[in-house]
């Protein structure tokens, strides 16, 4: 399991994002907050050692933006995460 | 099996393929007319599916289905029949005594059909229900949306019944003319195998043939063009799972690489000791069901991965799927992995070989799609003279290819899909 602190931040990102899927939790998750969540990912260099882990944060970041459903946000978050894990950051 | 197999010409250009398995109780016949729906233009997309189901409406000796089913289910055997890409076949297994009868009932519903017009309307509502129930099947539907990628415009790349507009439009006429020119003698091959004679088969076979010679219409079988690149293609449903399908062309059934393509494929994704099945359901836990497949036809084919997976792991598991792909293609497989997947390759072909109706396609198969027939012992020969540098140089030369991906499930963009595969 990737366990570097990209993927940490990526793991926290998701939370947020199924949290509004599951509709789970007592207070509602804004797109601003999950936004503000994978920006955070994105300032970290890790991101950039692996192929195509910031290029899939960008991708949920624009989902975000354009109203996605959550489930597909954290398809694309998930796919950020396997993406490290693939390229070995453990 | 049993003793070797003996290959007869018969008049008009058919072939008659025989063994003689003298310990079985039974006797497989099989009637195998090279051509199939790789040969419809797009007019005729679905006619060789739509014939072989007429077939079994009724013929002039025997007026209805039911009449068809009871001769042979009244000595306890089975009928029945399929349409392929290259081909379409027409079978029966019956106690041995009952091969005369098989083989009657064979030759009756390819020669005499009466195709009446109210039984081409009638089968023509029970295809349609056939492609609509299909497309409610998501995991072999996304394999037909596979095969629209790898093969586009081409007609390999279409439904073998056809599309609901081409079956609402064929006419009786347009059947009847399709029929007259694929079912000739030179495109038949007949294939027996079980507690049989050989010579008692040929003069049985020789009785019934009826078929007309020569061959009028025949359609030239085109090659499919190249493919400009990667391309995802997504159909947006609701489902509970994604299901996916991905992989590059391949090789051909005559390709001299097919048996180092199959063990890549066994090593790969055949099986619950298969790479996918270990690091993406077991270890990564990401999918229910991945496994992979080939296709091969004649001047073409294909390897595909199949993912059914959560819709929030879709892309990771397409990651994932495409990590052990590559990693095939980097380094050669271990002496052991290749061992078991011969092991297992050859072990599955001797299983399909221990019927009399396995060993029946078996050789029929082989003699309308390539000419001539390899025993046993050679397939076996060829699948263990793979070595591991051929598989890892097969995998690098299909991970070279256009990768292509077919999607169902509740996905409305497919950027993250087209990132994972280059597209």
């Amino acid at each position: 399991m990737a366990g570097g602190p990209a993927a940490n931040r990526i793991r926290k990102a998701i939370a947020l994002v199924n949290s509004v899927a599951d509709e789970a939790g007592d207070e509602e998750v804004t797109p601003t907050e999950i936004a503000e969540a994978i920006r955070d990912c994105l300032e970290l260099s890790e991101v950039d050692e692996v192929p195509n882990v910031r290029r899939y944060l960008g991708e949920a970041l624009d989902a975000v933006s354009d109203g996605m459903p959550a489930d597909f946000v954290a398809m694309t978050l998930y796919a950020a995460l396997g993406a490290l894990r693939e390229g070995g950051q453990n | 099996m049993g003793s070797p197999h003996r290959v007869r010409a018969l008049p008009g250009g058919a072939r008659l393929v025989t063994e003689s398995m003298p310990e079985r109780h039974s006797t497989s016949v099989v009637f195998m007319f090279a051509g199939g729906s790789r040969l419809e233009d797009e007019r005729l997309a679905g006619v060789s599916h739509f014939i072989e189901h007429l077939y079994f409406k009724g013929t002039r000796r025997r007026p209805s289905s039911k009449e068809i089913a009871d001769a042979i289910e009244g000595v306890g055997g089975f009928i029945n029949a399929s349409t392929d890409k290259e081909l379409t076949a027409y079978w029966a297994r019956v106690p041995s005594e009952h091969t005369e009868l098989g083989l009657d009932v064979l030759f009756d519903i390819v020669a005499n059909s009466r195709l009446d017009p109210a039984d081409v309307e009638r089968e023509r509502m029970v295809i349609l229900e056939e492609l609509r129930m299909y497309q409610d099947q998501p995991q072999d539907y996304v394999q037909n949306l596979f095969e629209e990628l790898i093969w586009p415009g081409h007609p390999l790349g279409r439904d073998i019944a056809g599309t609901e507009e081409s079956v609402s439009r064929l006419s009786r006429d347009d059947i009847l003319e399709y029929a007259d020119a694929r079912y000739r003698l030179p495109n038949l091959v007949i294939g027996a195998a079980g507690s049989l004679d050989d010579d008692d088969t040929l003069a049985l076979v020789s009785k019934g043939l009826s078929l007309r010679e020569g061959l009028d219409g025949v359609l030239a079988a085109l090659p499919p063009s190249p493919l400009d690149g990667p391309r995802v293609l997504i159909r947006r449903r609701e489902t509970e799972q994604a299901h996916i399908c991905l992989g590059a062309r391949a090789f051909s059934y005559l390709h001299p690489d097919r048996y180092a393509l199959d063990l890549l494929n066994t090593v790969l994704g055949e099986g619950m000791s298969s790479r996918l099945f270990l690091n993406i359901r077991e270890r990564l836990g990401l999918a229910y069901d991945v496994h992979s497949f080939t296709q091969k036809h004649r001047d073409t084919g294909y390897l595909g991965v199949y993912i059914g997976v959560d819709p929030k792991k879709a892309v990771d598991a397409v990651n994932a799927a495409m990590a052990e792909l590559r990693s095939l293609g980097e380094s050669e497989v271990s002496a052991d992995e290749l061992a078991r997947a011969k092991e297992f390759t050859k072990g599955r072909l001797r299983l399909e070989l221990e019927t009399t109706n396995g060993v029946a396609f078996w050789l029929t198969y082989q003699e309308v799609l390539l000419g001539e027939i390899k025993s046993i012992e050679e397939e076996l020969a060829l699948v263990d003279a793979v070595t591991a540098a051929d598989v890892k140089r097969v995998a690098d030369e299909l991970l070279s290819g256009t990768m292509q991906m077919s999607v169902i499930g509740p996905f409305s963009r497919d950027s993250a899909f087209r990132l994972a595969i280059g597209a």
